[in-house]
C-alpha cells in the first residue's frame, strides 16, 4: 500500500518542521524541579535532537508542500471563524469573556486542520468543514479548561498564559467549560454556519452524522472516558494508573486505553467528521479514522518522548512532570529505544490509510501526521 | 420569526397587584378552565408519560465499562427515589405534550425528552459542586460530587452533554416522520438552551448575586436558568410535531412562561413554608411576597392565552398544556408516589 506512495516510512518521516509561527511563545513556565530532571535526561535529548537534525536536512529536497504556509492559513481561518462563533456583544459579558479567553489563546490548531485536510481529501470544498473544525477546537479547549481545575490537574498555567480558573475563578471555568461544549455543538448544529453552496439534498443527513461522532467520541466512552485516570474515586479497574504508584506494572494495553481515549478520540472525531460532511465514502471514512487513531496514538507517544528529552523552555511548559508525577509513559514502560520504534510503526500505519486517496490531496494529512511524530514541542 | 423568538424577554408584568393574595396559590380549579377538562386526568397522563421517559433513560445509560464513569451518571440522572422522592420529569412531559398536541406519535419525542433530562442533570451536577452552590444533598439524597467526588463528578457533567445529543440522534425516527433537517435544528435548540445564552447565563447571573438587585435582574435570572429549559422542551416537541413558524412561536413563549411559573411558584410556596426549602428564595425577598403573586397571576394567564390559540384546531389534545398552568400554580397533586414505584 505504502509502495504507491514512493514512501519509506522510516525514511520520509523524518522530517523535521520548524515550531509553527503562530503557536503559542514558550512564556514563562515555572521553572520548578524540571531543570534537574530535564539534566538528568541530557543523554536522552542530545541523541534525539540528533537525529532529527539529520532527518531535517535529508528531507528538505523531497516535498513540494508548504506545511509550513498551509497551517498558518488554517490557523487564521479558523481563528476568524472561532472569533466569529462567540456571541461576544451578549450577556453575560464576563462568561464570554472567559470563553474567548480559553478559546483564542493561540495554539497549533491542530485538530481543526485535521478536520479541513480530511474535508478536502474526500472530494470536499474546506469551507463545508469549517463549522466542525472550529467545533473540535471548541470541544479540545473545553477539555483543557476543565482539566484545569483545582479539583483536576490543578494548573496554574496553560501555553505560559495564566489558566481560565485563575483568571476568571472556578465556577466560571465550569460554566465557560459547559458553555464551550454546547457552543460547539450548536455551532454545528446550525444551519446558518455553514457556507449556502452545500448540497441541500445531502447536507442535513452528514450533519446528524458528523454530530453523532463528535458526540459519541467526546463522551464517557471516548474523551471523558481518558480523563478518568485522574479520578479519586475511580476503581483501579479500567484506566487508573496514578493511584498505583508502582507504574512498572501497568500494562501497556492500560497505557493505549488511556491514550486511545484522552487523546486519540478527539483526534478521530476531527478526521472523520471532516471526512463525513465532505461526503467521503463509507470505505474512506473508515480508512481515515484508522489513520486518525493511529496519529493519535503516535501523538501521545511523542508527548511522552518529548517530556523525558525536552527542556521546559522548549516545549513552554514544564518538562519532567511525567517523571515526577510517577506518571506511567512509553518510555518508562518501553525504554526510549522502543518508544521510537513505536512511534515510527504508528507513523507508517497511518501513512499506509493514505495510499488510496490522490496523492496531492493526501499532502496535507501526510505532513500532519510527520508534524506529530517530529514536533518538538 | 422564529428565531426572533429565542430573544423574547418576558415582559415584566405592569398590573396592580395590591388585591393579589395567598389565596390565588391555595384556590382549586380556576374557573377560566374549559368545560371539558374534567375529562382529562393530568395525573394520570403525566405518570404514564414518567414511566416512558425513565425506560428510555434507564437504556439510554446501560452500565459498562468504564463502570466508575456511568454509575455516577446513572446516579445523577435516575431517581432511585431520596426521601424526597422522584425526580417530576417535567421539561420531558412538556416536550412530549406539545408534539402530541400536533397529533405526531409520541415516540418522535421520546429520544429528545430524555435528552432534556441529561442536559440538566448535567447543568444540576455542575450546579451542586463545591465551587459553585457547595449543596451537600439533591433530592434528599447526597448530590453527585458528595457521592463520587468532585472530579468525577465534573466528568460525568461534561459526559452526559454529549451522551444527550447521541441519544437523540441514535433513537429519534428519522428521516421518517422527523427529517434530518429538523433533527438538527432540535439539537441546536438543546444545545442553544444550556449555553451562554441560555440556562448557563442564568447560572452566571444567579452567581453573581443578581437575583438580590430588582426585579428586572430577578425575572431575568428565573428566564434565564428555567424559562430557557422549558422553551427549549416545548420548542422540541413543537420541532418533532411538525409545527408550523406560528404554532412553534406560541408553544416556545408558552414553554419559556410556564417555566418561570412553576420556579416562581416554587419560591413561593418555599417562603411560605408549604414547599421545599430551596436556596434562592432571595428571589421573594427581591419581589416581596404582594409582587411575586402578581406575576403569578400575569403569568398564568399569559401561558392560558398561549395555550388558547390552540384549542380550536386541536380540541381536547390541549388540555394537557392547559392543566399544567394550573398544576405549576396549584400543585393540587403529588407525583412522588405514582414514580417511586417505578
Amino acid at each position: 500500500m505504502a509502495m504507491s506512495f514512493h514512501f519509506h516510512p522510516l525514511a520520509a518521516s523524518r522530517v523535521h518542521f520548524s515550531p509553527l509561527p503562530f503557536a503559542a511563545a514558550a512564556g514563562a513556565p515555572s521553572p520548578s524541579s524540571s531543570v534537574a530532571i530535564a539534566a538528568h535526561h541530557q543523554h536522552g535529548r542530545r541523541r534525539f535532537s540528533a537525529i532529527v537534525a539529520t532527518a531535517a536536512a535529508a528531507s528538505a529536497a523531497t516535498t513540494e508542500f508548504d506545511f509550513k504556509a498551509y497551517m498558518g492559513e488554517r490557523a487564521v481561518a479558523v481563528n476568524r471563524a472561532l472569533d466569529a462563533a462567540v456571541p461576544a456583544g451578549e450577556p453575560p459579558a464576563a462568561l464570554h469573556d472567559a470563553m474567548r479567553y480559553a478559546l483564542l489563546a493561540g495554539g497549533k490548531r491542530v485538530r481543526p486542520a485535521l478536520c479541513l485536510a480530511a474535508c478536502a481529501v474526500v472530494g470536499g470544498p474546506e469551507p463545508w468543514a469549517m463549522p466542525a473544525a472550529a467545533a473540535v477546537e471548541m470541544v479540545h479547549t473545553m477539555s483543557l479548561v476543565h482539566d484545569d481545575l483545582p479539583c483536576m490537574d490543578d494548573d496554574d498555567l496553560r501555553r505560559g498564559k495564566p489558566t481560565c480558573h485563575v483568571v476568571y475563578g472556578e465556577p466560571i471555568a465550569v460554566l465557560a467549560g459547559d458553555a464551550l461544549l454546547s457552543l460547539s455543538f450548536h455551532h454545528m448544529a446550525s444551519v446558518g454556519s455553514y457556507p449556502p453552496d452545500v448540497d441541500p439534498e445531502k447536507h442535513p443527513a452528514r450533519v446528524v452524522r458528523a454530530i453523532g461522532e463528535l458526540a459519541r467520541c467526546i463522551g464517557s466512552e471516548g474523551l471523558v472516558a481518558g480523563q478518568l485516570k485522574k479520578c479519586s474515586t475511580c476503581p483501579l479497574q479500567v484506566v487508573d494508573l496514578e493511584m498505583t504508584g508502582t507504574s512498572e506494572t501497568v500494562p501497556l494495553e492500560r497505557l493505549e486505553y488511556i491514550h486511545l481515549h484522552k487523546t486519540a478520540a478527539l483526534l478521530e472525531a476531527s478526521v472523520v467528521i471532516g471526512a463525513i460532511i465532505g461526503g467521503g465514502t463509507d470505505e474512506q471514512i473508515e480508512r481515515l479514522r484508522k489513520y486518525a487513531r493511529s496519529i493519535g496514538l503516535l501523538f501521545q507517544v511523542v508527548d511522552d518522548i518529548l517530556d523525558v528529552t525536552k527542556s521546559s523552555e522548549e516545549l513552554g511548559k514544564t518538562a519532567g512532570k511525567d517523571l515526577a508525577s510517577d506518571k506511567t509513559t512509553y518510555p518508562k514502560l518501553l525504554g526510549l529505544e522502543k518508544s521510537r520504534e513505536f512511534a515510527e510503526e504508528l507513523l507508517s500505519d497511518a501513512v499506509e490509510q493514505l495510499a488510496c486517496f490522490d496523492k496531492e490531496k493526501a499532502a496535507p494529512l501526510l505532513h500532519l501526521a510527520n508534524y506529530i511524530a517530529h514536533r518538538q514541542n | 420569526m422564529a428565531l426572533s423568538s429565542l430573544f423574547i424577554i418576558l415582559p415584566v408584568p405592569k398590573v396592580p397587584y395590591s388585591n393579589y393574595s395567598r389565596r390565588l396559590l391555595t384556590a382549586r380549579a380556576s374557573s377560566d378552565a374549559p368545560a371539558a377538562s374534567a375529562s382529562f386526568d393530568l395525573r394520570r397522563y403525566w405518570t404514564s408519560l414518567i414511566a416512558d421517559v425513565e425506560s428510555e433513560l434507564d437504556a439510554a445509560m446501560p452500565m459498562q465499562p468504564p463502570e466508575s464513569i456511568h454509575s455516577a451518571m446513572r446516579y445523577a440522572v435516575l431517581p432511585s427515589a431520596g426521601k424526597e422522592g422522584a425526580a417530576k420529569r417535567a421539561p420531558p412531559v412538556l416536550c412530549v405534550a406539545a408534539c402530541e398536541l400536533l397529533g405526531a406519535p409520541r415516540a418522535a419525542a421520546l429520544p429528545a425528552a430524555a435528552a432534556l433530562e441529561m442536559l440538566h442533570a448535567a447543568s444540576l451536577v455542575h450546579d451542586d459542586l463545591p465551587c459553585f452552590d457547595a449543596a451537600p444533598t439533591r433530592r434528599g439524597r447526597p448530590s453527585t460530587h458528595a457521592a463520587y467526588g468532585t472530579d468525577m463528578a465534573v466528568l460525568a457533567g461534561d459526559a452526559l452533554f454529549p451522551l444527550a445529543y447521541t441519544h437523540v440522534i441514535s433513537h429519534t425516527p428519522c428521516p421518517d416522520p422527523v427529517p434530518h433537517a429538523v433533527l438538527l435544528r432540535v439539537l441546536a435548540e438543546l444545545a442553544r438552551a444550556v449555553g451562554s445564552t441560555g440556562m448557563a447565563a442564568g447560572q452566571f447571573l444567579d452567581l453573581a448575586g443578581a437575583t438580590a438587585l430588582g426585579e428586572a435582574e430577578v425575572m431575568q435570572v428565573l428566564t434565564k436558568k428555567f424559562g430557557e429549559m422549558a422553551e427549549c422542551s416545548a420548542a422540541c416537541g413543537a420541532m418533532l410535531g411538525g409545527a408550523g413558524p406560528d404554532e412553534e412561536a406560541a408553544l416556545r413563549r408558552y414553554g419559556r412562561t410556564i417555566g418561570v411559573l412553576y420556579e416562581l411558584v416554587d419560591d413561593i410556596r418555599s417562603a411560605s413554608g408549604n414547599g421545599k426549602m430551596r436556596s434562592n428564595a432571595s428571589v421573594l425577598r427581591s419581589l416581596g411576597m404582594d409582587r411575586a403573586l402578581g406575576i403569578v397571576e400575569e403569568l398564568k394567564a399569559q401561558a392560558k392565552t398561549e395555550a388558547d390559540r390552540f384549542s380550536d384546531k386541536y380540541g381536547d389534545r390541549v388540555l394537557p398544556l392547559y392543566s399544567f398552568v394550573d398544576y405549576a400554580v396549584e400543585r393540587g397533586f403529588e407525583l412522588q408516589d405514582a414514580a417511586a414505584t417505578l
